[in-house]
């Protein structure tokens, strides 16, 4: 294993560094955690080699580490905060959001408080807590937003729980308007999206309504269950001005009210995960509990219009909604099953799967998972330029391989045995290697 | 009485499978279906003392999660009439209870060696699951919203005994379609053997994209049963009948229940079937229910027990 402060050469990569629009073959040196040296690959390299240890990363890309906008740091049976940091940093995730579902809940400024203490050692700074948008993200009364974004809330939500109650939402938005932070929504309008059997019972909706379920006699949930709230929210966000972002979108309807929302200059982002784009209701008709998702897989065109709009930059972010669930929870009938998947892992080679359906750049489709969620998040991502600290993944966009569940240490992953393009061979953050596979190149 | 349509004359072979397992009348093809209902058309016929105990040593596991007695004691008959070991074990109250997982409690009946389980499960799929993780033969004896296979074969056998044939007839299926396991087989049954099937049911009880089943939907009773040549009803949970999807039982009955009168718009030989049990003035008359030259209610329990030999018969077959 090579020390961190052997001084490294890294030779003819490519550099696409979102943050300052630059695409460029170059020559970088690494010394004692500082990028010394950074030229285009075309100038004569002014020292010798041999003091390096040389890599040649011809076709191979360096970027700043991906921002991931949304994460569950469930502490399942086979999950933890430093599994999942190995995970993420492994995958090129050098930043993530944590939202406030876990437990106990981040409904307060001593939970955030704290996690930020737990999780952020020598100011490497990976962990980004949401504050919950209400009291135990129950959707009826205020958190206490200013004392959170006080102790370092960047965010608030209630995710995966959705703002059912107009007033509440008014009430968050307007708080959150003040305190220049965003708000983010899971829109699905609950009464709508399960069947009530009586007046007391209420059974969830399992998957997307439509063919699908009535042939596998899963409860549906109608596809307007989640554009209904954004069109409400929309309302609501003119109101009080605040940064609406809606999260997960995954339906066609969805997609078309934030594009009309944007051209009227409403203050809207929005994101969507892998799934969305990737996958279909089709893939439920074996009851594969690792494909129960909230939302639940949509159609075919919703998945298309899902994918358009990211290429048409309707949609601005990619996260992995990474949710991790027991296996012990998903080894069950359909309805008790856990709803979530795991997608920390996955985010980057789906991610830049999407390069092979459209001619969109890369650097465009490498903004919606580093500069775009930095901005939303008012959180700067380190610029790569001479004299900064390392801050950096360095991947293979065209390798080809299957995804394995039993490779990966998150699970459960609805991507098992799905063909992908893209790996990660290092990570660096603050001038340390956290991982470093490049002589494997 | 009505006289009783044999198609076959010699004994049929045992009825042939592509599976071992009997989880959905969905992705099962004219010929499964065909045997199964002529195998099972035989063993109505016969004696029950003159069967041949073919399945000696042979052990079935009755597994219910759901509360069940007539299709429990309908296939624990079938099974002991072919020679089988059948032993019943109500799963909710045992170990559910102590919070063993599904998988577990499978695992465990599955350590005693069964040869064969049959499983009913209020969660769509879970027959399925079974069978991943199991060795031995699993049939759906009811799953959630999703199939009740052995349920179709046996209104098919029960129409085919009665009206000579299945293929070119018209049949209702009227009622809670949404939450109907029963209505779901009996589509994918009926449309396989060349069935024109219309479903009726108010909208709130009619499943989203239904008509992609390659069925009829009709939110008129009247409408739905123009010309039709059976009927079958389906059970209507009381719990729905107040203000949810329907506004009341009275409503319903107006609207739905099939009575002499609407039963006017049927073909006139048309049959009356009922997967039981049912609710008396909610669904349907009384008096129309107790009409043997139209119900063939009782039939179907009877009709029941020889399908369900057909079907164990079948599944230990392809076993082997």
């Amino acid at each position: 294993m090579h020390k961190n402060n052997n001084p490294i050469l890294l030779k003819n990569i490519r550099v696409i560094d979102t943050s300052q629009n630059l695409d460029q073959e170059m020559n970088i040196t690494i010394n004692n955690g500082i990028i010394s040296y950074f030229e285009n690959s075309k100038k004569n390299i002014p020292f010798n080699e041999k003091d390096f240890r040389s890599v040649n990363c011809k076709d191979k890309i360096l970027s700043p580490g991906i921002f991931d906008l949304r994460v569950y740091l469930n502490e399942t049976n086979n999950e933890n905060v430093s599994i999942l940091k190995n995970a993420a940093v492994k995958s090129g995730v050098l930043k993530m959001g944590i939202l406030p579902f876990q437990k106990p809940l981040l409904d307060n400024p001593i939970m955030i408080e704290h996690l930020i203490e737990k999780t952020n050692f020598n100011n490497d700074k990976f962990f980004y807590p949401y504050g919950g948008a209400t009291k135990e993200l129950k959707g009826n009364e205020i958190a206490e937003l200013g004392l959170m974004a006080e102790v370092g809330a960047i965010g608030f939500t209630d995710a995966p729980n959705c703002i059912q109650d107009s007033l509440v939402m008014r009430r968050v938005m307007s708080y959150a308007k003040m305190l220049e932070k965003p708000i983010l929504q899971n829109p699905e309008d609950k009464s709508l999206a399960g069947l009530t059997a009586s007046n007391s019972t209420t059974i969830q909706g399992e998957m997307n309504e439509g063919e699908v379920s009535t042939r596998l006699g899963l409860v549906g949930i109608p596809s307007c269950a989640e554009v209904m709230i954004v069109e409400r929210d929309l309302r609501l966000a003119e109101l009080t001005g605040v940064h609406y972002h809606v999260s997960n979108v995954s339906t066609k309807e969805t997609v078309e009210v934030i594009k009309r929302a944007k051209l009227n200059g409403i203050k809207i982002t929005c994101d969507t995960s892998p799934p969305y784009f990737s996958l279909n209701e089709l893939e439920l008709s074996t009851y594969d509990t690792s494909f129960k998702l909230s939302p639940p897989l949509r159609n075919e065109e919703d998945r298309i219009a899902i994918q358009n709009a990211i290429f048409d930059d309707t949609i601005d972010i990619i996260t992995s909604d990474h949710k991790p669930m027991s296996n012990d929870t998903k080894i069950l009938p359909f309805t008790s099953a856990s709803t979530g998947a795991s997608g920390i892992e996955t985010l980057l080679p789906l991610t830049l799967n999407l390069l092979n359906k459209s001619d969109v750049s890369i650097m465009n489709i490498l903004k919606k998972i580093t500069l775009n969620p930095s901005k939303l998040l008012k959180v700067e991502i380190p610029k790569i330029k001479s004299n900064e600290k390392a801050n950096f993944i360095i991947f293979d966009p065209n390798e080809q391989y299957l995804i394995n569940k039993d490779s990966l240490q998150t699970s459960p992953t609805p991507f098992h045995g799905r063909p992908v393009q893209g790996k990660n061979y290092m990570s660096m953050m603050n001038g340390e290697i956290v991982f470093d596979n490049l002589d494997l190149l | 009485m009505n006289k009783i349509h044999k198609i076959n004359k010699t004994p049929p072979p045992i009825a042939t499978l592509n599976s071992k397992n009997l989880l959905s009348i969905e992705g099962m093809n004219k010929l499964e279906i065909n045997s199964l209902l002529d195998r099972a058309d035989y063993f109505a016929d016969l004696d029950p003392l003159k069967i041949i105990k073919t399945l000696n040593g042979y052990v079935i596991l009755n597994v219910f999660f759901e509360n069940s007695t007539r299709t429990r004691v309908s296939f624990e008959l079938a099974g002991r009439r072919l020679g089988a070991e059948v032993i019943n074990i109500s799963v909710d109250k045992s170990s559910i209870k102590k919070g063993e997982s599904l998988l577990d409690t499978a695992n465990t009946l599955s350590a005693m060696k069964p040869n064969l389980l049959i499983v009913r499960h209020p969660e769509s799929g879970a027959p399925k699951l079974f069978s991943d993780y199991l060795n031995c033969s699993i049939v759906n004896a009811g799953d959630g919203r999703h199939e009740h296979p052995t349920q179709a074969l046996l209104d098919a056998l029960t129409i085919r005994r009665r009206l000579g044939r299945i293929e070119g007839l018209k049949i209702a299926i009227c009622g809670d379609i949404l939450n109907s396991r029963v209505a779901r087989s009996n589509i994918h049954l009926l449309t396989t053997l060349g069935v024109e099937v219309r479903c009726i049911a108010p909208p709130t009880l009619m499943p989203k994209s239904l008509e992609n089943l390659g069925v009829n939907c009709f939110n008129s009773l009247k409408d739905g049963i123009n010309n039709v040549n059976a009927i079958m009803l389906l059970r209507l949970q009381n719990e729905r009948m107040s203000g949810t999807e329907s506004p009341s039982k009275r409503e319903y009955y107006r609207f739905y229940g099939l009575d002499e009168e609407k039963l006017r718009m049927a073909h006139h030989d048309a049959v009356i079937m009922h997967p039981g049990p049912m609710n008396r003035g909610v669904e349907i008359a009384s008096s129309l229910a107790d009409n043997e030259d139209r119900s063939l209610i009782k039939t179907q329990v009877e009709i029941g027990v020889a399908i369900r030999m057909a079907t164990i018969e079948a599944v230990y077959n392809a076993q082997k």
